[in-house]
């Protein structure tokens, strides 16, 4: 049976093309007939879901053989091809206004909807030939997007970083589809999966795990080589919300598909926890230091997706998609409403000073906030089942997060009625994410595969992942007592300049030569 | 320390010196976009006439500051500019090097073969041509980092340390900052480490080591601060804004120290440019002097304002007949805007009338929000605050609105802060696509909840009352003849998500909605204390004039009553008032649909509350004239939106204060808001704020392009221009007024900088008569007959 999520992309490509006919300025009819077919991509991917829900998963194969092309339809692709379809009809919207009387207002309409169709493509792939002929085709397009401003420099720089990561990560999936159909003789996921979860791996299969955990890395913007993400604010705003809530995620994606497999790997899984959990602290603290609102939206991309990272690192898969979900919603809205920046931030300064926490409060406010985890965790452990290691550990750097929000609360300046709104936002927000949670594993669980049970290398990855996170936000939370010493001024530098990766990479690529020349 | 002084001397010194200080004179203040105002990008400029500023400005930042000749071409080519025109302007000029006949002065205008200006290079351009390294976007970029941090006002979680002076925070900063280092420019910390301890001595030393002398020194300096862009012009705003409370300010001399070490520190480092930097010095010494292109282009401009000012001669026309007394008075600010608005609510009805003044209606405020302990100026920004008010409500409701503004910003702090965010994102992300479909949609309308009334803080007394009332109806020329109803209304423009929402608001209200001070003027005036006081001074008003406070908005063309009070009994009046008012807005909506792309009548209050709207109204795009006179003057006339329309009486003007008053306040405020958009029009690079599409908000102060590390200030491309065509004809603006000449000069006289802006040709001047144009101001306090300005 086909899933009509799969006709989405048709739609938006075919509306794509009539635009491309018509590039210029303020083609007629054409910006509604785009937000017409987004709604349509939109429709049909909603009924994909209905499709899964009361039909059951869904294939179609197009070849056969290695190169086989395999849509699938299961609760995890249709669940993010609705979430695509869905900003994917937001953002094509909000272009249809922002966009007016741009010069080259019809290609820019084509290209978002050519660069949706392939993303909604990429994350219904069944198979390793459609995941990287769809992956190759975000990143044309996309690259095109960001060189809408084409006479920009900063436009021509950002787009080359783009495209050397992005393609770079597409030449490692090929390699490692390559060594997987050589070990299984089949390009289809999930009988890779199967194939490799019934025999120990082969060096082939092992390299090639490696090299899809190196490609998610590239295409999650991790660290060493975030840089091309931070830099991507070049072309209109609709670009930077689809990059960041839709096309951002295929390195997350691509982990989720190839789950089974790459799970097979304890030292991918090992790898994945490090880099993620770094680039999730490096990102993070970054972040703090960025003054322009999509600077910092950028960063905050790096420091999730590394958080991402971490958590397939952990196996925990279905909160790794819930992750996906939740992020891209929020930061398609934090993108595309960037302009009440102004307004925000002179918001901040009408309610009088912030009461700052000391560190009594601070302790205070972490000791609450795992009695608040525990009574939390136990009732949902009676609810929905025990939760593994690895939950537990994810659920205890979160609520590190939320400790946060208690501290400011009870900073002694802090008024007792502010003390009661923060506890109540704090208990809305463990007992939010915890509800999330178990919704999420109970979707999504039966369809990917289950937590590994942790040997030594996985407990002592947890206990550093949760040592270096509460270290963190210990920090984080006595922040105001520390930020402004001297002895932090050159940190604060180092860090706003992201630890000068980029420059290294500007340096390495030719990133700082005089345009005017070139 | 290491400072050689020992070869400058101390004439060259404070000569050095006195250079920087003229040069950041000549930048324009920028003010931060959380209430910005329209500032006049020649404000340094204003001693010199449109020609040799564009001269400067093409030393300077490698721009002309005159439309291109193919623009006027192009007019003369469609009739636009006609002959008559054109040689009236040639006429008109001084210049020597004006053209010497009608026909040199067209070729001028198709003159295409005249090259791009640049602007005299720098040492960072003469090293990136040097050495292929981009060294002047390197600047910009890691200068545009440091100085978002510097100027931060709540963006970052960790900003620089509160209170650090500009010099010594980047200092800190540079001597850590490896960037330069990578890109090449080896040594470049310790260089900085090195460097002299306070801005003045930095500037010294590097001018010396660039070879700087007295001749040189101020465009050389100009040319930096050109260079960092809208920094320059926010730091002296900082200057601005410290002068105006008796204070100074050294972050222009600061940021020129900056930029002076980049360039020493790469004039050490590529030394085979030094032959090519001297030759630059020599450039800067030579005196800026217009160019006869400079000047041809100039008297094109002044022909396109003759061509104008004729259609305006050929409206005015004479007085219309005085009306009985009006049942609704309505007082606009003389935004631009109104002009439509009056016009069609004085059409609905005979017995309206209209009367315009500036939107702050005389109340210089010193302003707290409800829930909020920041004061703001809602007042000119050329005046400073002398009534201190507050909307605070009664303690209790007061309190509730504090906790949920610090609770939603402690909710924001966890969404920022690291570890937490992840947590946030986990919690709250789901519910976010719930926030998606309500904006995509453009339901999420802020809430219509009133705010309460604003009051003076510690009340003012019976005669501070009426001596309020007098001078603010005095100068608003309505001391005798006031309706049934007053309505008072300010103005906003509604927008959503715009990074340059203040900049639709009241200019004469600091960038702030008219709102506070209309209800304020409002409860004044209905005050018995002060109707009392009034008729002891003499004005008398009618016992059944009720002030109401409305404030208009200028994105939808609706009105908001304020009812702060209104007496029950006169329920029917206020009815029909606001029947009225929505008719009138109905007719305002129709006349400005067509020019706003893709809107209709019925479509254009969506355009408020939809965040993608990059173009929600023009703002005062297209503003040309101000007139002060009795409405009767204008009244009927279509005056397209693009007047300044300011109610002046000059019989009822003893002494003509109030005349003195309006061209020292007002036309001044008009002159910029108006040069504001020339420049924003001609030199878009320079004074416009860019390209909406890729804004990115900076420190909660304004918005760079991108990824980009420049500040632009100014008005976006897009508030400019539709797509197709500019939407602000760049004309300065011509004033007239109707008042005798000799007043009119006396103003003049005390007033050497205002008369700065008539001499040099920044504003024109005619005075009206009996609502005709009567007479031509000419430099130098000279009056042109009416025959003569009409010729032809």
């Amino acid at each position: 049976m086909v899933s009509l999520s799969f006709l989405a992309p048709c739609v938006l490509l075919a509306v794509a093309t009539l635009a491309w006919r018509r590039p210029g300025r303020r083609p007629e009819g054409l910006p509604q007939l785009a937000e017409y077919a987004a709604l349509a991509a939109l429709a049909l991917a909603e009924l994909g879901v209905v499709q899964v829900t009361v039909a059951g998963p869904a294939m179609l194969s197009v070849l056969g053989g290695p190169l086989d092309l395999i849509l699938r339809a299961d609760p995890v692709t249709v669940t993010l091809a609705l979430l695509v379809a869905f900003i994917g009809w937001v953002v094509i919207r909000y272009s249809r206004t922002y966009l007016d009387g741009e010069a080259q207002e019809g290609r820019f309409l084509a290209l978002m909807l050519a660069t949706l169709a392939a993303v909604l493509l990429f994350v219904q792939s069944g198979s390793l030939a459609i995941l990287i002929l769809s992956s190759f085709l975000v990143g044309l397009g996309l690259k095109r997007l960001l060189l809408f401003y084409s006479d920009r420099p900063e436009a021509r720089r950002a787009s080359t970083k783009f495209a050397l990561v992005w393609h770079g990560a597409d030449a490692a999936l090929v390699l490692a589809a390559v060594l997987l159909a050589g070990s299984y003789g089949t390009g289809d996921v999930s009988r890779i999966a199967t194939a490799a979860s019934d025999a120990s791996l082969t060096w082939a299969a092992s390299l090639a795990i490696a090299l899809i955990v190196l490609a998610a890395a590239l295409k999650t913007a991790a660290f060493p080589l975030h840089g091309w993400l931070t830099e991507v604010m070049e072309a209109p705003t609709p670009v930077s919300a689809l990059l960041h809530a839709g096309i951002i995620n295929s390195g997350g994606v691509l982990l989720i598909s190839l789950a089974g497999l790459v799970q097979q790997s304890p030292g991918a899984m090992a790898a994945l926890v490090m880099i993620g959990g770094f680039t999730a602290l490096f990102g993070a603290a970054v972040m703090l230091t960025q003054s322009a609102v999509k600077t910092s939206l950028a960063w905050s991309t790096v420091s999730q997706m590394g958080f991402l990272l971490l958590q397939c690192g952990l196996g925990l898969w279905a909160l790794a998609l819930l992750h996906i979900v939740a992020h891209s919603l929020y930061k398609a809205h934090a993108f595309l409403s960037s302009g009440g920046a102004v307004q925000a931030v002179a918001g901040l300064r009408r309610p009088g000073p912030i009461a700052v926490p000391r560190i009594l409060a601070v302790l205070k406010s972490f000791a609450l906030a795992l009695v608040l985890y525990a009574a939390i965790a136990t009732v949902f452990t009676a609810l929905v089942g025990p939760k593994t290691a690895q939950a537990l550990a994810l659920g205890a750097i979160l609520i590190f997060g939320v400790a946060y929000l208690v501290a400011q609360g009870l900073a002694d300046q802090a008024p007792a009625e502010l003390t009661k709104r923060t506890s109540l936002a704090s208990l809305g927000a463990a007992v939010a994410y915890f509800a999330f949670q178990a919704a999420a594993q109970a979707i999504w669980g039966p369809a990917l595969p289950p937590t590994p049970v942790p040997g030594p290398l996985e407990w002592a990855l947890i206990m550093l992942a949760v040592a270096s996170f509460g270290l963190v936000a210990f920090a984080q939370a006595l922040f105001p007592l520390w930020a402004h010493h001297p002895s932090t001024a050159g940190l604060r530098v180092h860090l706003a300049n992201g630890f000068y990766l980029n420059a290294l990479l500007d340096r390495a690529i030719g990133g700082f030569r005089n345009p005017k020349t070139h | 320390m290491v400072l050689k002084h020992s070869q400058i001397a101390p004439s060259l010194m404070s000569a050095i010196l006195k250079a920087a200080e003229v040069a950041a004179r000549r930048i324009p203040p920028a003010f931060p976009l959380e209430a910005t105002v329209a500032v006049n990008p020649f404000l340094g400029q204003t001693g010199e006439d449109l020609a040799t500023a564009s001269a400067r400005l093409q030393r300077v930042a490698g721009v002309r500051a005159v439309r291109a000749g193919a623009d006027h071409a192009a007019a003369i080519e469609d009739g636009q500019l006609t002959d008559a025109v054109l040689a009236e302007a040639l006429s008109a000029s001084t210049s020597p090097l004006k053209p010497k006949d009608l026909a040199s002065l067209k070729a001028f205008a198709a003159g295409t073969a005249t090259c791009e200006p640049t602007a005299l290079p720098t040492v960072a351009d003469l090293a990136a041509e040097a050495t292929d390294v981009d060294w002047p976007s390197i600047i910009e970029k890691s200068v545009g980092v440091w100085a978002a941090g510097q100027f931060d006002r709540g963006q970052a979680l960790w900003s620089p340390a509160p209170d650090a002076e500009a010099f010594a925070s980047w200092r800190a900063w540079a001597t850590h900052d490896l960037t330069p280092e990578i890109a090449g420019l080896t040594g470049f910390c310790a260089h900085v480490a090195a460097a002299p301890d306070t801005a003045d001595r930095a500037i010294l030393r590097a001018a010396e080591a660039l070879g700087l002398d007295e001749a040189a020194a101020e465009t050389a300096f100009h040319r930096l601060y050109m260079e960092l862009g809208g920094w320059s012009q926010h730091a002296r705003w900082l200057l601005w804004h410290a002068e105006l409370t008796g204070g100074t300010d050294r972050t222009m001399a600061d940021l020129l120290a900056i930029r002076l070490i980049w360039e020493e520190a790469l004039l050490a480092h590529v030394p085979e440019i030094g032959e090519k930097w001297a030759e630059t010095v020599s450039a800067h010494g030579a005196p800026v002097k217009p160019s006869a292109e400079d000047v041809a282009l100039a008297i094109l401009q002044e022909a396109s304002e003759r061509a104008h000012q004729r259609g305006l001669f050929a409206a005015l026309d004479g007085e219309t007949a005085p009306k009985d007394r009006p049942a609704l008075q309505a007082a606009f600010c003389i935004d631009v805007r109104s002009e439509l608005f009056r016009r069609a609510l004085e059409d609905v009805d005979p017995s309206i009338e209209t009367i315009g003044f500036a939107g702050f209606f005389g109340l210089p405020l010193a302003h707290k929000a409800h829930g909020s302990d920041v004061v703001e100026a809602h007042l000119p920004v050329l005046l400073n605050p002398a009534v201190v008010t507050t909307s605070h409500a009664e303690p209790e409701k007061e309190k509730d609105a504090r906790i949920a503004a610090r609770t939603a910003r402690a909710w924001g702090r966890f969404r920022q802060a690291a570890v937490s965010s992840f947590a946030f994102v986990e919690a709250a992300g789901p519910f976010y696509a719930g926030k998606l479909v309500r904006d995509a949609l453009g339901r999420g309308a802020r809430s219509e909840k009133r705010t309460p009334a604003p009051w003076v803080v510690g009340g003012l007394d019976a005669r501070a009352k009426a001596d309020t009332a007098a001078a603010v109806l005095g100068a608003m020329s309505l001391t005798k003849g006031h309706g049934e109803i007053v309505l008072l209304l300010g103005h906003g423009g509604q927008v959503t998500n715009n990074p340059h929402e203040s900049a639709y608001h009241c200019g004469a209200c600091g960038g702030y909605t008219g709102e506070v001070s209309a209800r304020l003027l409002a409860a004044l005036l209905n005050d018995p204390e002060t109707r009392t006081g009034l008729a002891e001074r003499d004005i008398m008003v009618p016992e059944d004039t009720l002030f109401i406070a409305g404030l208009h908005d200028t994105t939808t063309d609706e009105i908001t009553i304020y009812d702060d009070g209104l007496p029950s009994d006169r329920g029917d009046d206020i009815r029909r008032m606001k029947g009225w008012l929505k008719q009138a807005g109905k007719i305002t909506r129709a006349e400005r649909a067509p020019s706003l792309p893709g809107a209709t009548p019925m479509t254009i209050a969506e355009r408020a509350l939809n965040w993608a709207e990059v173009r929600p109204e023009w703002g005062l795009a297209g503003c040309a004239a101000f007139i002060a006179a009795p409405r009767a003057a204008t009244a009927g006339r279509d005056l397209g939106g693009r007047a300044f329309l300011h109610s002046y009486d000059w019989q009822a003007d003893d002494s003509f204060g109030t005349l003195e008053l309006i061209i020292t306040a007002p036309v001044v405020v008009a002159s910029w808001i108006s040069l504001q958009y020339y420049g924003s029009s001609v030199m878009p690079d320079v004074f416009g704020g860019g390209n909406k599409l890729i804004h990115n908000i900076v420190g909660g102060i304004g918005v760079i392009e991108g990824n980009s590390g420049r500040l632009r200030p100014g008005l976006p491309w897009q508030a400019v221009h539709d797509g197709e065509k500019l939407m602000h004809e760049p004309l300065r603006l011509s004033v007239m007024i109707e008042a005798p000449r000799e007043a009119i000069t006396g103003v003049l006289m005390r007033h050497p900088e205002v008369r700065d802006l008539f001499d040099n040709g920044w504003l024109h001047l005619f005075r009206l008569k009996d609502g005709k144009v009567d007479a031509r101001y000419r430099p130098g306090l000279i009056w042109a007959e009416p025959q003569e300005l009409l010729a032809a």
